[in-house]
């Protein structure tokens, strides 16, 4: 397995530490400053208030320490409701996923008539459709089907955007499946259910989890299936309500910049704290593939 | 073709059974708006009145002539070629720094990975300020006077552009380049090491060809996520200065919405997807056929 | 072989049957939302209406709010005091920015319902009346409001919609700076120019602007037309879609047009990387002298600087008679096919009624009343400006240039091809040749 050899990697270098080495210790520091700069600055923006913004040098310090904009933006992002909703979304609309994409990839792997291979080149076109350009139908579907305003209905538009991609994360992971187990659990009398929830979905986590991840961030921070599915106060996402924040009080910068490191902050506490199975769950399907 | 075996069939018709849901939702949600907007793409709707009157193929004649479209596909181009390029070597470059047995591994990782955490409606925000207001600040403060004015100008817009897309995504498809390197066995270093074979001998014969599928994943989702570039422009450029930087989908956006001609954008949004159809096709066609034969 | 066929088939079998299954329900009828009865109940909430009728039952309106800059946040101040005086309707707010959003959700609703209200802008009731979904306003509330507020919202003896604010528009300039230098308000366009070059001369930007604002190209080029073009010919957008006038020959329309260069040549190099709060704060710094903007930079002004004094004058025009703009802003419209009209008509009681929160709304937004005997509190540098141009009748609504020539697939779009054109990137006469290939798209019906 995949992450069996890094860890090897890991824990065995191949190389020694020279001095090629430390120059490239020293340039990757420069760049890792400049990746982080932006972050910093954002961080300095929120803590300023509305005259500094104007006045001052975006690289000053903020002449005090104060949490207005802070307040204001936890005030108007509606933070409880908006991030649980989020949340609540990305997590069910991933799992989903996760179980439909590795049935549906392996049913596609397995079976060699005719159907399934359309259906593999069907998924793919998904990938392609800019849905961006196609809101107006995708807003009259889910209204004649009663999917808007409703949480199951932006978990089925979630589910139904990132089908695709995860069908072709899972198929190309599917050769690494040894088809011999398969035959084996069908010679003992296995169904085709049976074989692919006792014997194939083991083998397929590493690829899951790849897949959740990957979706979980374009959930995460999806604004427009949000913005058009959803109207009421009590179903919004943080994406749309940081939006309008920025949209609606362009001039209000400081508590934009606010809300935005409320947003972020859990999300990137979440994967410093988790990084290890993150990046290992990240990875290990896309490398497989 | 008549293989008279029934348990075939039932098997075939259990593995249906698995195929159905997602077939269903997927067609149901992306499919069938698709194949809507294929339909508006031959009427002159409005997007709000009720009656849609068919026009044929006007759409698609006047798409043709259209001196908008065709700059805003040239934009696309010119961004997801950049975009390719840039991402894919730098995130190989900085997967291949960090595998290279420096200290402290996991900070760098964390500082490159966690722009992508960020919702790209928020990047074009934050990367406008850092150009029109943070850098001119630092020519200030260090005396020099680079042009840091990027979004301002049509010429250099797009490299505005392609340094707010990459600090997004670079350290999210390095890691994907990293997990590969590391799941290359070093007796495969050593070997070629033994033959005599130089760094950059072995990068190109064992590195490369060991991180081929890396590589197709990177580059399918690179090309056809930047063809598909929107939100970053919604709230840094808006298209502009001018349409300079006015994409495929903010071109089609544009139209068949605030412009209110829904038919003439829909054909715009069939085009595209016809286009990303093609390059997917050809990408994984010819990426699949060198991971074979290595 | 024969294997292909049959997915082909399949293929186009699932094809059609998703074509018609759901392209045969596409067509049918988007537009009409549920309707039961309102009819009745709309007359009758309408009678007993007279100061705001009786909501027994809580009801709960639907809001889409299309705001701009200035105005998020009244939906906090309207919430309250509907909260006192109607404790039973609550709003459920939808806003989002004018300029991006709000056209692409009136789209949405088209299709399913509209909300309750709606809250864009006067231009919006030539986009949306014609399609048959407003509703009409009640003439109790529309007699609070002034009857300026009317004209541009009413189509075929209807008014369909309920003007609150009003923001004005021209050359706003630092009265300092113009009492220093002793400049006078220029009325033509030398007048204009000798203090330009004086500002030179001095080393004073001339004009403040932010054009990477595409907006604010396009709002700034209506207003040269309005005083060019609108004023000598009231029709010229209903001509020019009668193709009796065009922008390649038009020399008045060019004109207005070339302001834009003038600006762009006048004010600072980084003009097309400035926003509008940095542009603003640049004002108020002293670094600029002048900015044709509108009263949406008041606040940003008075944020910076509560001590700023400024005044506004109109765009000279080559006449020498321009005439200061005037835009009906907040403009409140209601859904034809409303269920809860009693409701709908105590909001717009406690909006035309409540002069306390008009006051606040006014005073928040500094923007001018367009109610009756209701009158902003906060200090308006520009008052007396715009009051002397009120008095002399110099004032002139920018609806009719914006009826007629629409901002979203018109305006706007020409916007872009001037910045295109500023930069270098375009020639002028490609900018007049792309507004004039725009005509199918220059009125919203």
């Amino acid at each position: 397995m995949a992450w069996n050899k890094k860890k090897q990697a890991e824990e065995a270098p191949h190389q020694r530490y020279t001095r090629t080495t430390l120059l490239i210790q020293i340039i990757m520091s420069v760049m890792a400053v400049v990746f982080i700069a932006p972050l910093l600055i954002i961080i300095n923006y929120s803590f300023k208030t509305k005259k500094e913004l104007y006045l001052t040098s975006p690289l000053s310090l903020p002449s005090s320490f104060q949490l207005d904009n802070y307040k204001k933006a936890f005030d108007k992002l509606n933070l409880a409701t908006t991030f649980t909703n989020t949340f609540l979304y990305t997590a069910v609309s991933v799992l989903i996923l996760a179980l439909l994409c590795g049935t549906t990839a392996w049913a596609i792997a397995r079976c060699r008539a005719r159907f399934f291979k359309f259906c593999y080149i069907y998924f793919i076109v998904g990938i392609l459709i800019p849905y961006q350009a196609l809101f107006l139908p995708i807003y009259i579907i889910g209204y004649r089907l009663n999917l808007t305003n409703t949480r199951y209905g932006i978990i089925f538009m979630y589910v139904a955007t990132g089908i695709s991609f995860g069908v072709f994360l899972m198929n190309s992971f599917m050769s690494t499946v040894p088809i011999e187990l398969e035959e084996a659990a069908r010679i003992d009398g296995c169904s085709v259910f049976r074989t692919y929830f006792t014997v194939v979905m083991p083998l397929l986590k590493p690829a899951m989890a790849t897949l959740i991840i990957m979706q979980a961030f374009q959930i995460w921070n999806d604004y427009l299936l949000a913005s058009l599915y959803v109207s009421k106060k009590e179903l919004k996402t943080l994406t749309v309500a940081i939006q309008s924040l920025f949209s609606a009080q362009t001039s209000d910068y400081t508590t934009a910049m606010a809300a935005i490191v409320i947003s972020v902050l859990p999300i990137a506490i979440l994967f410093m704290s988790l990084q290890k199975y993150f990046i290992k769950g990240m990875t290990v399907g896309a490398v497989k593939g | 073709m008549k293989r008279n075996n029934t348990m075939e069939k039932n098997m075939e018709k259990q593995y249906l059974l698995l195929v159905l849901p997602g077939l269903i939702i997927f067609t149901i949600g992306l499919i069938i708006p698709l194949l809507l907007a294929f339909r508006y793409s031959f009427t002159s709707w409005d997007g709000m009145s009720a009656e849609k009157p068919f026009v044929g193929f006007k759409n698609y004649l006047d798409l043709l002539q259209d001196p908008d479209f065709r700059s805003a596909w040239w934009f696309t181009l010119k961004f997801t070629i950049g975009n390719t390029i840039i991402q894919n070597v730098l995130a190989l470059l900085f997967a291949v720094a960090l595998d290279s047995g420096i200290k402290a591994q996991k900070v760098y990782r964390t500082a490159f990975f966690v722009p992508c955490l960020i919702s790209a409606l928020i990047v074009g925000f934050v990367w406008l300020k850092m150009f029109s207001n943070v850098l001119p600040a630092v020519n200030e403060l260090l005396g020099t006077s680079f042009n840091f004015l990027l979004f301002g100008d049509g010429k250099t817009v797009l490299s505005g552009l392609l340094i707010a897309n990459n600090w997004q995504w670079v350290g999210y498809w390095m890691l994907i380049y990293l997990a590969g390197l590391q799941s290359i066995p070093g007796d495969l270093y050593e070997a070629a090491k033994v033959d005599g074979a130089g760094a950059w001998t072995r990068f190109k014969n064992v590195t490369i060809p060991m991180l081929a599928p890396a590589i197709t994943i990177c580059v399918v989702g690179i090309t056809t996520g930047s063809l598909k570039v929107y939100d970053l422009l919604v709230s840094s450029t808006k298209g502009g200065p001018g349409r300079a930087s006015t994409s495929v989908i903010y071109q089609t956006y544009a139209t068949a919405i605030n412009g209110r001609q829904y038919g003439y954008g829909s054909a715009m949004s069939v085009s595209l997807v016809i286009v990303l159809l093609l390059v997917a096709l050809i990408q994984v066609k010819g990426l699949k056929s060198k991971e074979v034969q290595q | 072989m024969k294997k292909k066929l049959i997915s082909l088939m399949l293929g186009t079998a699932m094809v059609a049957g998703a074509l018609t299954g759901c392209g045969g329900g596409g067509d049918s009828a988007p537009s009409e939302a549920p309707a039961p009865a309102e009819n009745e109940e709309a007359a009758a909430g309408a009678a007993e209406n007279a100061g705001g009728g009786d909501v027994s039952e809580p009801v709960t309106l639907t809001v889409l709010a299309g705001q701009s800059t200035t105005d998020a946040g009244i939906e906090d101040m309207i919430d309250e005091a509907l909260a006192e005086q109607y404790p039973n309707i609550t709003l459920e707010w939808e806003c989002v920015d004018w300029g991006n959003d709000f056209q692409p959700k009136m789209q949405q609703y088209m299709q399913s319902g509209l909300p309750d209200i709606m809250i864009g802008k006067a231009q919006d009731v030539a986009t949306y009346a014609p399609q048959g979904i407003l509703g009409e306003i009640d003439a109790t509330y529309l007699d609070r409001g002034l009857d300026a507020a009317r004209e541009n919202v009413t189509i075929d003896g209807k008014t369909y919609g309920l003007v609150y604010n009003a923001l004005y528009q021209g050359v706003y300039y630092n009265k300092t700076m113009f009492a220093e230098n002793g400049w006078e308000i220029p009325k033509t366009q030398e007048d204009l120019q000798a203090i330009i070059d004086d500002c030179k001369a001095k080393g004073i930007t001339p004009f403040a602007s932010h054009m990477v604002d595409t907006w604010s190209i396009g709002n700034v080029t209506m207003q040269f037309m309005m005083n060019d073009v609108f004023n000598n010919d009231p029709e010229w957008g209903d001509k020019f879609r009668a193709g009796e006038v065009s922008f390649s020959e038009d020399k008045a329309v060019q004109t207005a047009y070339q302001y834009n260069k003038l600006i762009f040549d006048n004010t600072y190099p980084e003009t097309f990387s400035t926003e509008q709060t940095d542009c603003d704060a640049k004002m108020v710094l002293g670094e600029a002298a002048m900015k044709v903007s509108g009263s949406w930079s008041i606040q940003n002004f008075l944020d910076i600087d509560e001590s700023f004094d400024f005044g506004i004058f109109p765009f000279p025009n080559q006449t020498g008679d321009s005439k200061l703009i005037f835009e009906p802003n907040i403009t409140v419209m209601t859904s034809a096919n409303s269920e809860h009209q009693d409701a709908i008509n105590c909001v717009l009681d406690v909006l035309t009624g409540n002069k306390d929160l008009a006051v606040e709304i006014y005073d928040y937004t500094k923007t001018a009343s367009m109610l009756k005997d209701v009158t902003p509190t906060f200090a308006n540098p520009s008052q007396e400006d715009i009051d002397k141009y009120a008095a002399d009748g110099m004032i002139v609504d920018v609806t009719l240039g914006n009826n007629q020539l629409v901002w979203g697939g018109f305006q706007e779009e020409n916007a872009k091809d001037i910045a295109a054109w500023l930069q270098g990137d375009a020639e002028f006469e490609d900018a007049l040749k792309a507004s004039d290939g725009r005509v199918g798209a220059s009125s919203a019906n």
